[in-house]
C-alpha cells in the first residue's frame, strides 16, 4: 500500500502566485503539511537538488526559463529524483498537443486546469497506489537488473490483473532494450491481434528495426503516420529507418514534416540540422540549428556541437563574421567546458581559413589538437568526425585519415556511426572505397576479439590477457574491447589471485565504458563481477 | 505570431483566471464560517464558471479539429476510474445544486479511446445534465455490441422530439450554421466520429427514458 498522503513531501512549481496558493490550499485540505512552492525552474532545481520530494506538481507553462517538460527532463536525466517520485504536469490545454512528441521522459500524469479539489485527491490517490504497485519493477529497471524486472513482470502478467496491458507493455519495452527483438515482436503481435493500438504497432516497428528488417519497419512507421499525422515518435523512427536504408534525402523530408507539426523538440531539430547539413541543404540546416539553440537555452539537450554547426552553416549562407559571432555565443553559453572549447577552436580554424586568416586558423587548429588530446577517451565519437573535417580543411590529410580510422576502431559495432564515418571519408575524398576500408578494419578487430575469447575458453588466460591489454591500448575508446579486457582480466585473477595493479586496470577500462555509455548492460554485469571478485578475495 | 499561438496563450491566461474563480468559490462554500443568505447565487456563479470553462475547452478543441491539429491518441483506459474522475470533477457543483450525481460501471471494464478528448465531452454532458435534470444524474459505461457505451442520463423533462432523430456531424454542422442546434452536440458527435476501429465508427445517440425518466445521451465508441 502507498504511504499516507499526510506524510508526503510536495513541491509546487507555478509562475502564477494565486495558483500556487490554490494548490497549497487544496493539499492542506487533504492534511498535507510538507509543502514547498516556487515560481520557476531555477528555484525548483535549487530545491530539488537539496531535498527529496515525493510528489511534484508542475505547471507546463512557466514564462521565461525552463518549461515544465525541461524541468522533468533535467531532474530525471540527472537522477535528482528517484523512480518513486510522482511528477504531475499541469497544463492549460486538455490535449497533449504542446508536449506531444517523442519525449524521453514523460510525467506520471497530466492534469488540465482548472480542476477541482476532488479530482486532484482522486488522481493523487490513484497515482500513489500505482507507484506503490510498480515500484519494485521500476526500481529493478532503474538499477539495470533486467532479469529481476523480467521475473517480476512475468509474475504480474501471470496473475492477469485488469491493467495487465501495462505490464505487457513494460515487458516488451524491456525486450527492446535488451535486444531481444524476436521476443518483443511476439509480445506486440499478441496485443495487436486483439486490437489495433498505437504503442504496440510502434513497438513492432522498433523490433523490425532492431532485427534490421528495415523495409518492414519503414512500412509500419509509414502506416502509423497515414493513420495519425501527428504521431511524432513515428516520424523519428521513420527517419532513422530511412537513414539505415541509405535514403538521407527522404529522411530529411520526414523530419521537416515532423518539425512543422511540433517545433518544440530540441533533439529532433538538432537531428534535422545534422541531416540537412550532410545533405548540403544549408538553409534548412541553419534554421533547424537556430531553433535547437533557441529552444534549448535552459535544456539538458543544449550542446556545443549545435552551436558549431550553426556557425558553419551561417558562414556558408551569409559570411564568416556571422559564423564567428555564433562561436562567441558558444563560449558564453558553455563557460569552462573543455568540449565546448574544442568545438569552438576546430570550427574557428575552418572559418578563419576560409576568410583568408591562415595564421589565426593555424593557431586555432593547434589548440584543437591539444584539447582533443586532453579529453582522451572522454571525447564523444562524433568529435573525431568533426576533427577530421577540420584537419582536412587545414591540409592535414594524414591526420584526418588517422582520426577516421581510429573512429572506426573505437566504434566498430555501431552501424549508424560507421555510416557517418564512411560518408565523411567519401566527402573528404580520403578513400576511394570507404566501405571496404571500414570493413577491413572491422574484420581485424573482430578477429582479434574472437581470438582472445577463444584463448580464454581454452583456459589460456594469461595469453588472452596479454592480447586484450594490447588491443585496449590500440583502441582505448572501444566499448566492446574494454569490456572484454575487463572480463578476461577478472577471470584470470579469479583463477590466479588478485593483483592490485590489474584491478586498477579493470577499473580504468570500466570507467571508460561508463563515460561513453553509462546505460550499457554488460557494463553493469562487469561491475557486479568486480564486486564479487573483490568480496571473494576478502579473508 | 500565428492565430493559434495567440489563441492558445489567451486560453492559458483565461484558464488561470477561471481556476481562481472556481477555486475561490469552492473554498468559500466549504468554509463553515461563511454565511450568505442567498447561497443559490454562489451556486449560480459556480455553474456559470464551469460552463465557461467547458465552452473554452470546446472552442479550442474544435479549432484544433478544424485545422487538423488533433488526431485521437487511442489508449487503454480504466473506464471505472475514468468515470470516477468525471464525477470527482463535477461533485462539488452537483452538491451545490442538490443533485445526486453518481457513476455505474463494472470495475474491470477497460476501454480504448482518447482520454483527453472524451473527458471534454463527458464534462460537457454532465455540465448540461446538471442544468436540465430534476435531482438525479447518472453516468454509466458498458460494453454493448462491440462498442463501449458511455451514458449520461437524468430525470428531467427529456429531449424535445425534434432533437431525437439520429444525426451525423454533417447534419449538425448545417444546423449550427442555421442556429438550430447546440454546439455541444456537434462537439460530441465530431469526437465520437474520430474514434474508429476496423470497420466501425463512433457515434452518439439521444433518447428519453432509458433507465431514468429523463434524457439519455450516449456516446458509442468502437
Amino acid at each position: 500500500m502507498a504511504t499516507k498522503i499526510e506524510q508526503l513531501h510536495f513541491l509546487i512549481i507555478d509562475d502564477y502566485g494565486d495558483m500556487r496558493g490554490v494548490l497549497r490550499n487544496m493539499l492542506q485540505s487533504f492534511g498535507v503539511t510538507h509543502i514547498d512552492s516556487v515560481a520557476n525552474g531555477r528555484e525548483a532545481m535549487a530545491l530539488i537538488e537539496s531535498k527529496r520530494y515525493d510528489v511534484i506538481l508542475c505547471d507546463y507553462n512557466l514564462g521565461d526559463g525552463r518549461d515544465g517538460q525541461q524541468i522533468l527532463e533535467e531532474i530525471r536525466a540527472r537522477r535528482l529524483v528517484g523512480v518513486s517520485t510522482v511528477f504531475v504536469m499541469i497544463t492549460a490545454e486538455n490535449t497533449r498537443l504542446m508536449v506531444m512528441g517523442a519525449v524521453e521522459y514523460e510525467p506520471d500524469s497530466y492534469l488540465t486546469k482548472p480542476f477541482t479539489k476532488d479530482l486532484l485527491a482522486q488522481r493523487l490517490e490513484r497515482l500513489l497506489n500505482r507507484k506503490a504497485d510498480l515500484l519494485e519493477i521500476e526500481n529493478a529497471i532503474d538499477h539495470k537488473e533486467y532479469d529481476v524486472a523480467n521475473a517480476l513482470l512475468d509474475k504480474r502478467i501471470e496473475e492477469n490483473p485488469k491493467n495487465v496491458n501495462e505490464f505487457i507493455k513494460l515487458k516488451a519495452d524491456l525486450c527492446i532494450k535488451a535486444g531481444a527483438y524476436d521476443q518483443a515482436e511476439a509480445i506486440y503481435s499478441g496485443v495487436l491481434v486483439q486490437r489495433e493500438i498505437a504503442w504496440a504497432r510502434l513497438g513492432i516497428g522498433k523490433a523490425y528495426f532492431g532485427n534490421r528488417r528495415y523495409d518492414e519497419a519503414k512500412m509500419v512507421f509509414q502506416g502509423l503516420l497515414d493513420g495519425n499525422e501527428r504521431f511524432m515518435a513515428a516520424y523519428d523512427w521513420l527517419a532513422k529507418t530511412q537513414l539505415a536504408l541509405d535514403e538521407p534525402v527522404q529522411a530529411q523530408k520526414v523530419l521537416e514534416t515532423a518539425t512543422s507539426h511540433s517545433a518544440k523538440a530540441i533533439v529532433r531539430q538538432r537531428a534535422l540540422g545534422e541531416l540537412a547539413m550532410a545533405n548540403h541543404d544549408e538553409k534548412v540546416a541553419e534554421h533547424a540549428f537556430s531553433q535547437a539553440i533557441h529552444l534549448g537555452k535552459y535544456s539538458i539537450y543544449k550542446h556545443p556541437s549545435i552551436y558549431a554547426n550553426l556557425a558553419k552553416t551561417k558562414a556558408t549562407n551569409a559570411n564568416g563574421e556571422a559564423g564567428l559571432r555564433v562561436l562567441r555565443d558558444l563560449k558564453k553559453a558553455f563557460k569552462g567546458n573543455k568540449e565546448a572549447d574544442l568545438y569552438s577552436s576546430m570550427t574557428e580554424a575552418v572559418l578563419q581559413e576560409d576568410m583568408g586568416n591562415s595564421v589565426r586558423a593555424r593557431s586555432c587548429m593547434d589548440n584543437a589538437h591539444e584539447l582533443y588530446k586532453e579529453l582522451g577517451t572522454k571525447a564523444a565519437p562524433e568529435l573525431a568526425l568533426d576533427m577530421a573535417r577540420s584537419c582536412s580543411k587545414m591540409g592535414e590529410l594524414d591526420r584526418a585519415q588517422e582520426f577516421l580510422q581510429q573512429a572506426v576502431k573505437n566504434n566498430h559495432s555501431d552501424e549508424a556511426f560507421l555510416k557517418q564515418v564512411g560518408a565523411t571519408l567519401a566527402d573528404l575524398g580520403l578513400s576511394d572505397d570507404p566501405n571496404a576500408l571500414i570493413a577491413d578494419i572491422k574484420k581485424g578487430i573482430v578477429r582479434l576479439n574472437n581470438r582472445g575469447v577463444e584463448l580464454a575458453k581454452q583456459g589460456k588466460l594469461d595469453e588472452a590477457m596479454l592480447l586484450f591489454e594490447e588491443a585496449v591500448d590500440g583502441m582505448p575508446g572501444n566499448k566492446v574491447v574494454n569490456l572484454n579486457a575487463a572480463r578476461i582480466f577478472m577471470l584470470q585473477m579469479k583463477k590466479s589471485g588478485i593483483v592490485p595493479k590489474r584491478i586498477d586496470q579493470v577499473r580504468e577500462y570500466l570507467t571508460r565504458v561508463r563515460q561513453m555509455d553509462s546505460e550499457n548492460r554488460t557494463l553493469h554485469k562487469m561491475d557486479r563481477m568486480l564486486k564479487q571478485l573483490l568480496d571473494g578475495a576478502k579473508p | 505570431m500565428k492565430f493559434y499561438d495567440v489563441l492558445a496563450s489567451l486560453i492559458h491566461d483565461m484558464k488561470n483566471s477561471l481556476s481562481m474563480v472556481v477555486h475561490t468559490l469552492e473554498q468559500m462554500t466549504e468554509d463553515p464560517s461563511f454565511h450568505y443568505d442567498k447561497p443559490e447565487r454562489v451556486t449560480a456563479l459556480q455553474n456559470e464558471a464551469n460552463r465557461l470553462n467547458n465552452n473554452l475547452i470546446e472552442l479550442l478543441t474544435l479549432y484544433n479539429i478544424e485545422n487538423e491539429r488533433i488526431s485521437p491518441t487511442i489508449e487503454d483506459v480504466d473506464v471505472a476510474n475514468f468515470l470516477e474522475e468525471v464525477i470527482a470533477e463535477n461533485h462539488a457543483s452537483a452538491e451545490a445544486n442538490h443533485i445526486n450525481l453518481f457513476a455505474e460501471c463494472d470495475p474491470d471494464l477497460y476501454g480504448y479511446f482518447d482520454e483527453g478528448l472524451v473527458r471534454g465531452v463527458m464534462n460537457n454532458l454532465v455540465g448540461n445534465g446538471l442544468r436540465y435534470t430534476r435531482d438525479t444524474l447518472c453516468v454509466s459505461a458498458s460494453q454493448e455490441d462491440n462498442y463501449l457505451v458511455l451514458r449520461v442520463e437524468d430525470n428531467g423533462a427529456g429531449y424535445p422530439k425534434e432533437m431525437l432523430a439520429a444525426q451525423s456531424s454533417q447534419d449538425l454542422h448545417r444546423d449550427i450554421a442555421e442556429g438550430r442546434t447546440q454546439l455541444g452536440l456537434y462537439f460530441a458527435t465530431l469526437i465520437a466520429e474520430m474514434h474508429k476501429n476496423k470497420e466501425q465508427v463512433g457515434f452518439i445517440r439521444l433518447e428519453n427514458g432509458y433507465k431514468l425518466t429523463g434524457g439519455c445521451f450516449s456516446v458509442w465508441l468502437p
